[in-house]
């Protein structure tokens, strides 16, 4: 089995490139609509496929309902991103794409809006930001079209075909507010142990250009 | 010789900026963790060019900058972020930095931006 610790080095590296990654996100999702998104610094943890759920709750500490935006990215780095945003945040995020004149549909249409408010900008952000961290690590990556669940982030599984029970998985945070809007949102990046070894490697060759 | 100050709370950020450096040129470079470290090593070494990242723990670029030019309104400020939102541009304008240099840095990049900071170096000299 290969080695799937990573050193302080490796992490930092990984941070620096989750930085650039959602640094293009947000300005590629602000020109969109035209707000500021506010950054933090990313947050890079090893854990096991089991153990999701007690990662996720951690990491979601305080938070209550979510709605939950998820995408799968498939290359050598492959993995899960899931984008959390406060339930009720759709109304806000339909009014940030100028669709609010169309807010006297039924009810029904305009949950079906707030859904695809909230699956574009996870679209948005993910695709922006895993395609940059990718871009910079000479990968390329196929999407699945991003889907929208409405639960408990907690609670979330990852699926067996790309998680192995018992494997390890590494899991990417950074948590991002909208100016003026009062949402806060969580972006996880979550790439699966095959993809651990081969980023270990891209990392260290990543860097070997600077050394 | 030319001081730099390379402030970023990523020892990689620093490294791979410290090393896209011309060869060719004599620096000597000092490093900052966050804008509060920053604030301190201006203070005592006065470094002729500071490269400042944005989003940082304890104080972040924005107040650093802030600060830096309340004590050297001249001082010379590169902003080197991946913040490149249209909003971090305009504020970062506002201070009076330099110029946004995007991350990830390059060769070519940090040469443009310190052809670019001695014309203004230039200029406070001859003003």
């Amino acid at each position: 089995m290969s080695d799937t610790r990573f050193s302080t080095t490796e992490k930092d590296i990984l941070q620096e490139l989750m930085n650039i990654g959602f640094g293009q996100a947000a300005a590629d999702l602000a020109q969109v609509i035209g707000l500021s998104i506010e950054l933090s610094i990313p947050d890079i943890q090893l854990f096991k496929v089991c153990e999701l759920s007690r990662h996720m709750a951690e990491k979601m500490a305080g938070e209550q309902e979510f709605s939950l935006v998820e995408q799968y990215f498939l290359g050598k780095f492959q993995g899960i991103a899931l984008l959390a945003l406060p339930a009720r945040s759709g109304k806000k995020l339909v009014s940030l794409f100028g669709l609010q004149d169309q807010c006297n549909w039924s009810s029904e249409n305009l949950e079906m809006l707030e859904k695809e408010a909230m699956i574009e900008v996870g679209n948005i952000l993910i695709g922006a930001c895993v395609g940059k961290i990718t871009e910079l690590l000479n990968d390329v990556v196929l999407f699945s079209p991003p889907r929208m669940m409405i639960q408990d982030v907690r609670d979330s599984i990852l699926p067996n075909h790309l998680f192995a029970p018992g494997s390890l998985a590494i899991s990417l945070k950074t948590v991002f507010h909208f100016e003026r809007k009062k949402i806060t949102g969580q972006l996880f990046l979550i790439a699966n142990q095959d993809s651990i070894a081969w980023l270990k490697t891209a990392l260290n060759t990543f860097m070997e250009q600077y050394e | 010789m030319t001081t730099l100050l390379i402030v970023d709370d990523s020892p990689i950020a620093r490294q791979i900026l410290r090393k896209c450096l011309p060869n060719d040129d004599d620096f000597t470079v000092l490093e900052a963790c966050d804008g509060r470290d920053a604030i301190e090593k201006f203070r005592q070494f006065r470094p002729a060019i500071t490269f400042m990242d944005m989003t940082m723990p304890v104080m972040d670029g924005f107040a650093a900058i802030a600060e830096i030019r309340r004590m050297n309104p001249q001082a010379v400020i590169i902003a080197a972020t991946a913040d490149v939102q249209p909003k971090a541009r305009k504020r970062i304008a506002d201070l009076g930095a330099l110029m946004l240099l995007p991350k990830p840095v390059s060769p070519g990049s940090i040469r443009d931006a310190l052809s670019r900071a001695r014309v203004a170096l230039e200029g406070e000299t001859q003003g």
